[in-house]
């Protein structure tokens, strides 16, 4: 049985062909997981933040625009905007705990892995992590990354280079250690 | 991104892929219930539609606003407006146009008027009929004057004298001549003068019957002298006084009337009541569409600092949000 994976709109002079929300959710979980294991750096985090993200997209779809961008992109802002909130609800978080267990040992969280790509992608800072998982993991082209970013395409490109520079000079260090 | 294949090759081969128990929390949200909201439009694409769109009811408005205002004639002119405006043919009256003399006072009646006629030839025989109604009214014609050159207009300057009583009529005659360009009516009251004069007269009179009285009497020489020059003196003053008095009374009886008859062109042609519709309707759209705008300048001056102050604020919060994001991403 073929499942229907794409609906027509019903507004006069607006026909465009809309995917169903479970066809895209089942197409596009293991990019937004990647894009969010690369932006937190942390692989529990992703998870939370990937049923968050997919979880908030499924309110929002009625709302999703075929003609304005791909599925892909358009996840890819929610998901940026629920590790954002993440980040700030750490941010907060950590500062309470600074304040009220001063002195205490800092836990670190399992991130990507143990091998010396992984250890060198979690030293780049979330920003180097999410242009690399944007252009490289999930093959979005230079303007759809740079408006996911909030960016210029340029900035964009020189962003990537650079972190991509930076991600060779770490594994050698690492590679050397 | 050549130089870095390797490593590209390396990041696309990292295990990144979502575990078995997320897929299935994913997939369990299931299809949203179908909503029937509006179409979602970029502010840009609202403006393209929106601005042209105010833009259109607006002029629509005002010239509905004018077409409708515009249905209503005007006033019709005052039938007694003695002077029309320059090449403007005065409007047909029902009743006459001129103020009547009135019938129990002395006064002195003066007209002017200025009547346009065809060409050259009715120049002539109006001139003529002009002088016809004068004398057919108990009148005479005190001056004609008629200039008529090639390429010219021609004009006929006729001073009329109509006895007043009948003036009225005589006017009446006279602006059917030809397209009535102009008039003038200007009465002056005589009883005053007249009362003078006739106290005078009376005055005069009986100072000479008194001196003739006295003369015939025996009297000094020198008294008799004096008398006599006074006598003369009065006698000198009635005569004066007495044709000043029949003037005042010819003055009174006979209307002074000036008429020009021309063959120039009015200045300006003759508006029809329909352009004068249109022009009104055209006056009224205008006229809403600059109190529209003036209403729309008075709010974006009130509002603008309003307005200032609510960019100000997005673009802060958009510059400040940016910079926590930076920072945040940055750790």
């Amino acid at each position: 049985m073929r499942a229907v994976n794409a609906v027509t709109s019903s507004w006069p002079g607006l026909q465009v062909d809309r995917p169903t929300f479970a066809s895209v959710a089942e197409r596009e979980l293991d990019a937004v997981h990647r894009y969010l294991v690369f932006l937190t750096g942390n692989r529990a985090v992703a998870e939370d933040l990937t049923g968050e993200t997919f979880e908030k997209a499924f309110r929002s779809w009625p709302r999703f625009d075929p003609r304005r961008g791909t599925p892909r992109a358009w996840l890819c802002r929610i998901a940026r905007s629920v590790a954002l909130d993440h980040f700030r609800a750490e941010e907060r978080r950590r500062r309470r705990e600074e304040r009220y267990a001063r002195g205490a040992a800092e836990v670190v969280s399992e991130v990507l892995g143990p091998s010396a790509l992984e250890a060198a992608l979690a030293q780049l800072s979330p920003a180097e992590r999410e242009v690399v998982a944007l252009r490289v993991l999930l093959d979005l082209d230079g303007p759809t990354a740079a408006r996911v970013l909030g960016i210029s395409p340029t900035a964009c490109s020189t962003r990537l280079s650079r972190a991509l520079k930076r991600l060779e000079e770490l594994i050698d260090d690492e590679r050397v250690r | 991104m050549n130089e870095f294949a390797e490593l590209v090759r390396d990041l696309r081969a990292l295990p990144t892929a979502a575990p078995e128990s997320l897929r299935e929390r994913v997939l369990a949200l299931g299809e949203p219930v179908p909503r029937r909201t509006l179409p979602q439009v970029s502010w840009r694409r609202s403006l393209v539609v929106l601005v042209p769109a105010c833009a259109v009811a607006l002029v629509s408005a005002a010239v509905v606003h004018g077409v409708l205002s515009s249905g209503t004639s005007p006033k019709p002119q005052a039938l007694t407006s003695e002077r029309g405006v320059a090449g403007e043919a005065l409007a047909p009256t029902t009743r006459s146009p001129f103020v009547p003399p009135d019938a129990n006072r002395h006064q002195d009646y003066e007209a002017s008027m200025t009547v346009r006629v065809k060409d050259l030839d009715a120049l002539t025989d109006r001139t003529n009929e002009a002088m016809q109604v004068a004398r057919s009214y108990g009148g005479y014609v005190a001056s004609v004057q008629q200039s008529t050159q090639a390429g010219e207009p021609g004009e006929a300057y006729l001073i009329l004298r109509v006895p007043v009583g009948r003036v009225e009529e005589a006017m009446v005659r006279l602006s059917d001549l030809g397209t009535v360009l102009a008039r003038q009516v200007s009465v002056v009251d005589l009883e005053q003068t007249l009362r003078q004069q006739r106290a005078q007269i009376l005055r005069l009179k009986l100072f000479i019957a008194r001196a003739t009285e006295q003369l015939k009497r025996s009297l000094p020489a020198d008294v008799r002298l004096r008398l006599q020059l006074q006598l003369q003196g009065a006698r000198d003053d009635l005569a004066r006084i007495t044709r000043a008095n029949g003037a005042t009374l010819n003055q009174a009886a006979l209307s002074h009337v000036a008429l020009t008859l021309t063959t120039q062109k009015a200045a300006t042609p003759v508006q029809k009541s329909s352009t004068g519709r249109f022009e009104r309707a055209a006056r009224d759209a205008g006229s809403f569409l600059a109190g529209t705008g003036a209403v729309g300048l008075f709010l974006l001056i009130v509002l603008s600092p309003l307005i200032a102050v609510a960019c100000a604020a997005v673009v802060g919060l958009r510059a400040y949000r940016r910079r926590e994001e930076r920072r945040l991403l940055a750790a």
